[in-house]
């Protein structure tokens, strides 16, 4: 598989919601509050009021369910969405995986609606960064 | 980005389901009767039942839908879904619907497979994000699968 960066998003979270334990498993929601992100093609900043929906699973892992929208420096919107694992019990190394997909009318950016991503994620003290490659 | 073989994904589609023009695009939905899949952690067959519900975007791009149960030579079930997109040049989309063999790099065909089972022995499918190129071949896609590490 080859792919090729796209960009580096780097989120702030507000405290996190805790609703306790459901159908599915533990539900915790992390409101993004802002960010950046930066890439070869395109950067700008995370507006706030986007969300990852997580879902802390029986089996100790946490699925991920983000929806952000992005404003290049040049006014376009980007609807990013991604789901992912984040498994911090993985045998080598935490495993923080996501899978982004992008939505713009803006056709200078068109061709974020014909690719498909992969992000590697990393939490850091002043939130979580992604670094996100394009498949080629 | 690093990434490592995972199988290799060959389906059989039926007839295809002409849905026509939705909301959305212009719907088909391609069943899937049987087919197999080898790697080198796991090997089997693809049950009859699943399925490609595709959208034809208004900008030319397919969005696939795929969901299919794969079970192991040894008996376990795995729920496959996945994603993915297949857009190219128009001709070789043209040649591509004629039913042609296309060379893969002509276009676009990516996917990102996610796995659910409860079986202990390919549990480690649960705990992994991949991602997929497709050779669409006139009898059905062959899927080249590989787990990002």
């Amino acid at each position: 598989m080859q792919s090729r960066p796209l960009m580096t998003l780097r989120l702030s979270t507000a405290p996190t919601q805790d609703f306790g334990a459901g159908p599915h498993g533990t539900r915790v929601t992390f409101p993004i509050t802002g960010g950046s992100f930066t890439g070869d093609r395109l950067r700008g900043k995370v507006l706030p009021g986007g969300d990852d929906w997580t879902m802390k699973r029986a089996d100790g892992v946490l699925e991920l369910d983000l929806r952000v929208t992005l404003e290049t420096d040049d006014g376009a919107l980007i609807h990013m969405t991604f789901e992912g694992i984040r498994d911090d019990g993985a045998p080598a190394a935490p495993y923080f995986r996501t899978l982004p997909r992008f939505e713009t009318a803006a056709a200078k950016y068109a061709f974020l609606n014909r690719l498909l991503a992969v992000g590697v994620g990393e939490i850091r003290t002043d939130g979580p960064v992604h670094v996100i490659e394009e498949i080629l | 980005m690093e990434f490592r073989s995972l199988m290799t994904l060959q389906v059989t589609v039926g007839g295809v389901q002409r849905i026509g023009a939705v909301p959305h695009g212009t719907r088909a939905t391609a069943p899937i009767t049987s087919g197999h899949f080898e790697g080198p952690r796991l090997r089997g067959k693809v049950l009859p039942g699943g399925g490609d519900w595709t959208l034809l975007r208004g900008d030319g791009v397919l969005e696939l839908d795929l969901r299919v149960t794969l079970e192991t030579d040894d008996g376990a079930l795995i729920h496959m879904a996945s994603f993915g997109l297949r857009h190219g040049p128009p001709d070789v989309i043209a040649a591509l619907a004629r039913g042609e063999t296309v060379d893969p790099g002509a276009y676009y065909f990516r996917t990102t497979p996610r796995f659910e089972t409860a079986h202990p022995k390919y549990a480690f499918l649960n705990r992994l994000v991949a991602v997929s190129t497709g050779d669409r071949r006139p009898e059905g896609p062959i899927y080249t699968i590989d787990e990002v590490l």
